[in-house]
């Protein structure tokens, strides 16, 4: 069987539709939703097939070839466009699902398919650009879009536009056996200048009661013509027009590293790639696209001073004296705007957290949160569009690929990574149990902050270099040092929102009518916040004692301990 | 799934031609849509190029071949053809064989619910056991007569039928093959239609361009678009969509991605 594009019927929904002209530009921040009219199904309940042509050919031509066996006629042609849509991280592609934008005569449709091509539910008919997953219309494909979508946005990943010219083969009676669309397609990217050619290639469609003449042909075509089947879904054939692969984005670490490496040169790999996560992030963060575009950018960042100053010794002294404090800088820039995105995105919970007739005393935060993210992101852009910045990327990238990096190499520099890294994480480790052992008999809330510092660099010390230790052995230790840093992190992120809130609540305008719905309001919260963190302490000693289990001592000291000798 | 029925109990009033042209219409607009022909002349058959069936209908009738196996698709995206066979002029016998004669048709067609939103119904002429099934199963009849006192006189019997039998189906008729310079077409035009059943406004002239249907062998509204007859359809199709109601526009979609 040759398929593409396996069509079953799809079900009409009981939505709405908006006809629409065609719109090719790469506008990724069109949030306008129009309303939508309704559903549409498949016509079709037969299995298509698609063969790929080995040259462009007429439709004229192709008619008067296939003429041999069957009249066939040429019809109307029309122009078609797709576009495929996915997060930046590539979210629906890692959940198996192809999101598509076509646009038809009748108006623009959202198709949801798997990998192998099948429509996975209903069409929806949708004439705004999608990009926030809340914004779909109330179908089953929202319903799958939003899991895996999370609190990203929908951009425009590849567009193929092209020509679709109908073809009839007729039988004695002139009556139409099958169907046929001859389509030239070709693949638009920002990542390339000129559209790049997909093959030609020809649709079969089936015609109630003629399946012989329809088989007949899909075998005439791969039998006699040798033509092979069309890929099922085009995603994969339209990225790679455009020298694009999917996933090829991630937020992950995942840095390949061999234990006998050079530290020097393990270190830079490592740098180099937090350089890139940097500069990739950089542009959604400028046109604040979504919030997760400046939260990637900063934990790279402070990523980059970690690994600066965790891993000692290996580069330069004044280059790491230097870009220290430059990253610092980068790190202060985006703060406030972090700072502000993490309440807006808290909103719905702390709505959710008070009782209903309460609830509304924070309209007037959320109004000041929104005026005062976007002064912050106003900012934010005109900082990140700094000679300053440019400089700093542009100066760090020289030194990860330099040679031989500026200065007095650092002692370890040629030493194996593998004794390197080891033994830096074995002494974090031993910080981290020594300080959290105090922490858990009694110590001063401010304590658990420096733990918390030291736990993240840590895990950053462990993630650097994941790849150098047997596969699948740190699992363990990260997911007891993740659990540790999420109770660390909600008992000081809830210390911090409460605070922030009532520095909120006193600044808030004594002649304002909402002040007392507002103020009350705000106290309520800053209550529950503090319960929060409360628990949070409570359960602290609980989830240290999982972090310094038998077992995970073990671990730590069979993989750091043992490779990591000291080294003076 | 809408049902519309096509009937008149007199011959020779434009019945397939309507049929025809509706249908197409109706597939156009992006409605998944049935012909099935059941007159035994099946005129509708030959103006979609499908060949009649051959003494296939008995098992149908009967239960033991499914009505898909004998669907054909037509010239035109979304429209498919049942076509008549000459055993059709047997219905009535084949009907009546079964256990609820009257309401065979809509079983048959039940299962293709899923499959199509609109089935038009192309039916022969005369009132007969056939006729029933198709008041019971259509949610509305659409009566083409020309303006003619017989063909009133045919109107009358219908509603008064209908009545006798307890049929609520509404009726929808109006005027085909009109010739605006008789006076008695005039007349009857003018005059009050009656109160039982809904008279449309489009009137369908006497063109040849639908005569030229047979030579053609496509809907009017494919090859000649523009011509009075061809817009005389289209503004029929548009008022019987507004009185049925639930033929909703585009409810499928053809894309080659």
């Amino acid at each position: 069987m040759h398929t593409i594009y396996a069509e079953r019927p799809v079900s009409i929904s009981p939505l709405r539709r908006v006809g629409c002209a065609p719109e090719l530009a790469w506008q990724i921040c069109c949030h306008t939703q129009l309303p939508v009219t309704q559903g549409l199904r498949h016509m079709h309940d037969t299995i298509s097939y698609a063969f790929l042509l080995p040259h462009e050919l007429s439709a004229e031509r192709f008619a008067r070839e296939l003429d041999g066996d069957a009249h066939c006629q040429v019809g109307d042609s029309t122009e078609v466009s797709l576009r495929f849509y996915d997060s930046f991280d590539w979210r629906l592609h890692r959940a198996g699902l192809r999101l598509l934008q076509v646009d038809l005569p009748q108006g623009r449709l959202l198709r949801l398919k798997s990998p192998a091509g099948e429509e996975c539910v209903d069409a929806v008919v949708f004439e705004a650009e999608p990009a926030w997953p809340g914004e779909l219309p109330d179908s089953d494909l929202k319903s799958r879009v939003v899991g895996p979508l999370g609190i990203r946005v929908l951009l425009p990943i590849v567009s193929v536009r092209g020509k679709v010219v109908e073809l009839r083969v007729l039988n004695e009676d002139a009556k139409t056996v099958v169907r046929l669309q001859l389509l030239t397609l070709r693949c638009e990217s920002p990542e390339v200048n000129e559209p790049r050619a997909l093959l030609p290639r020809v649709r079969l469609l089936p015609v109630t009661g003629y399946a012989h003449e329809h088989e007949a042909l899909a075998r005439r075509f791969a039998d006699e013509m040798e033509w092979p089947k069309a890929p099922q879904c085009l995603f994969d054939e339209a990225l790679t027009a455009v020298a694009r692969e999917p996933g090829d984005y991630s937020s992950k670490l995942d840095v390949p590293l061999k234990p006998q490496q050079t530290a020097l040169d393990a270190l830079r790999k490592v740098m180099l790639v937090l350089l890139d996560t940097i500069g990739r992030n950089i542009p959604g963060t400028r046109a604040d696209l979504d919030s997760e575009f400046l939260h990637d950018l900063r934990v790279a960042t402070r990523r980059t001073r970690s690994a600066l100053t965790q891993v000692k010794r290996v580069l330069p002294e004044e280059i790491v004296a230097e870009f220290r404090q430059r990253f610092a800088w980068l790190g202060q820039i985006t703060g406030p705007t972090r700072d502000l995105d993490v309440f807006l995105l808290e909103l719905p919970r702390y709505r959710a957290s008070l009782p209903a007739v309460m609830a509304g005393g924070l309209d007037g935060l959320e109004r000041h949160l929104r005026d005062a993210q976007r002064s912050a992101q106003a900012e934010l852009k005109r900082q990140l569009e700094s000679p300053q910045l440019q400089a700093l990327l542009d100066d760090w990238r020289h030194v990860l690929e330099a040679d031989v990096p500026p200065g007095e190499p650092g002692w370890f520099a040629d030493l194996p990574i593998e004794r390197v890294a080891s033994q830096r994480i074995w002494r974090m480790y031993k910080k981290v149990l020594k300080d959290g052992r105090t922490a858990r008999d009694g110590a001063e809330p401010e304590f658990l902050h420096e733990l918390r510092k030291d736990c993240k660099k840590l895990r950053y010390l462990t993630e650097f270099f994941l790849r150098i230790y047997p596969a699948g052995e740190l699992k363990g230790i990260i997911g007891t040092l993740k659990e540790l840093l999420d109770n660390l992190g909600e008992y000081q992120d809830r210390q911090v929102q409460a605070e922030r809130l009532a520095d909120f609540a006193q600044a808030c305008d004594h002649g304002d009518p909402q002040y007392l719905d507002t103020v009350m309001a705000i106290g309520a919260l800053v209550a529950d916040l503090l319960h929060q963190q409360q628990r949070a302490h409570d359960r602290f000693a609980e989830t240290f004692a999982h972090f310094d289990s038998r077992r995970n001592r073990d671990n730590f000291k069979r993989l750091f301990k043992e490779r990591g000798a000291p080294l003076g | 799934m809408k049902i519309l029925g096509i009937y008149n109990i007199k011959g020779g009033v434009g019945k397939t031609a309507t049929a025809v042209n509706l249908a197409h219409l109706a597939a156009e607009s992006g409605l998944r849509t049935l012909i099935w022909d059941l007159d035994p002349q099946a005129a509708a058959t030959f103006y979609l190029r499908v060949k009649p069936r051959v003494k296939r209908s008995a098992a149908m009738f009967r239960g033991k071949r499914e009505l898909d196996e004998v669907l054909k698709g037509s010239d035109f995206h979304n429209l498919d053809l049942l076509p008549a066979d000459f055993s059709y002029r047997n219905m009535d016998l084949l009907l009546g064989e079964n256990k609820k004669p009257a309401l065979r048709l809509l079983k048959l067609l039940r299962p293709l619910a899923d499959r199509y939103d609109l089935v038009v119904l192309d039916c022969p002429p005369s009132i007969s056991l056939v006729s029933e099934n198709i008041f019971r199963a259509a949610d509305a009849l659409l009566l083409p007569s020309i303006p003619t006192i017989l063909s009133l006189r045919t109107l009358e019997q219908l509603l008064d039928f209908m009545e006798g039998h307890g049929l609520k189906t509404p009726v929808y008729t109006f005027y085909s093959m009109v010739d605006r310079r008789k006076r008695l077409h005039q007349d009857v035009i003018a005059s009050a239609g009656d109160p039982r059943c809904t008279v449309l406004q489009t009137l369908i002239p006497y063109a040849s361009e639908v005569e030229r249907m047979g030579l053609e062998r496509r809907p009017v509204t494919d090859y000649a678009p523009r011509s009075t007859a061809g817009r005389a359809y289209r503004a029929l199709w548009d008022e019987v969509k507004r009185h049925v109601g639930g033929l909703r526009p585009l409810s499928s979609f053809d894309s080659p991605f």
